[in-house]
């Protein structure tokens, strides 16, 4: 035998198929408690500022990733801003084709500094273009979460 | 927490904050399946499981029986040669008695995990040489069990049988004559 040997049956040709159980609870931290809580309660983000840097956090950081500067200071920024960039996602997240595809976009909420990453609804893809104007669209019941923004649409 | 340490910096959570819905957060449940390719050496062997054969394989250099088989030894880095079928009955050389699963469940009636050595899978020069597996038909205490007894395998029935180390049951301790 030794390392020629091959599998001639094909009942001796076995994978041990199983599955691991993996729970994940996943806390938003003291700055993301309350950005959530926001825009569950008041339909309205709310970002931190850090006035070393001058720079405003959307989702807000209890720290600056600057300065490391304690942030404190929060402001509401509005529910709208521009498409930095986006892409067109045709699988899901087990590479299982889409019924339609979705889009994916970073946007530059007006007034913040950082980038903010959601989903673009009410509009087709080859419609969208970098630097397009778009707000978001909260849904009705909001559970504290990011699908409470049930995406950003053209403005 | 101690004398001088009467608490950690940072936000305690209690499981009672999640039930209650005091804090927000999500929950999610990853999938993760898998399959593990048996490979030459254990898909013969349990594809033999499956037929209530145990085999075996030997290291023509050591001259060890080594089961579950492999395809090199361990030891000498050769190549295994001749695939030998055994009794199946064997000698308790360890076990533990676990009032716990695997994954933390308690467990009513414990289990005994063993390891046993195979009769004709002995190791000759001593160290190692040993089948993982339960036993079975005996009291989960430490008078019950013992080291250095006798046990034989109880097989699943055939057509239950999926090629797999569950196959066998569990081990219980021999009837002698």
């Amino acid at each position: 035998m030794g390392l020629t040997e091959r599998l001639r049956r094909l009942d001796e040709a076995i994978a041990w198929k199983g599955e691991i159980p993996l729970q994940n609870r996943y806390t938003m931290g003291l700055a993301g408690e309350r950005f959530f809580r926001e825009i569950r309660d008041n339909a309205r983000l709310m970002a931190t500022h850090c006035p070393n840097c001058d720079y405003t956090y959307l989702p807000p950081r209890a720290y600056c990733e600057r300065c490391f500067a304690e942030l404190t200071e929060w402001v509401e920024v509005p529910a709208r801003g521009t498409v930095y960039a986006y892409t067109v996602v045709h699988q899901d997240l087990d590479e299982q084709p889409l019924p339609r595809p979705r889009l994916a976009a970073l946007i530059e909420i007006e007034g913040c500094d950082s980038l903010f990453v959601h989903c673009l609804g009410e509009v087709e893809p080859e419609e969208v273009y970098i630097g397009m104007p778009v707000e978001a669209v909260f849904q009705e019941k909001r559970q504290g979460a990011i699908t409470d923004i049930a995406y950003f649409r053209p403005l | 927490m101690s004398e001088r340490i009467p608490s950690y910096p940072g936000t305690p959570l209690k499981e009672r904050d999640f039930t209650e819905g005091r804090v927000l957060h999500t929950w999610w449940v990853p999938k993760a399946d898998y399959a593990w390719d048996a490979g030459v050496a254990i898909g013969r062997f349990l594809a033999g499981l499956k037929e209530g054969r145990i085999l075996g394989v030997t290291c023509p250099q050591c001259r060890r029986v080594l089961v579950p088989p492999r395809m090199v030894c361990e030891h000498c880095f050769v190549p295994t040669s001749h695939w030998v079928e055994l009794p199946g009955t064997g000698t308790v050389k360890t076990f533990s008695i676990c009032t716990v699963r695997w994954d933390m469940e308690r467990l009513e009636v414990p289990i005994i995990p063993a390891v046993i050595a195979l009769d004709g899978a002995e190791a000759p020069t001593g160290g190692g040489g040993g089948f993982m597996h339960l036993l079975g038909e005996v009291e989960p205490t430490p008078e019950a069990v013992r080291i250095g007894m006798r046990v034989e395998p109880v097989w699943r029935p055939a057509a239950e049988r999926t090629a797999a180390i569950t196959d066998i049951l569990y081990f219980r301790p021999l009837k002698e004559g």
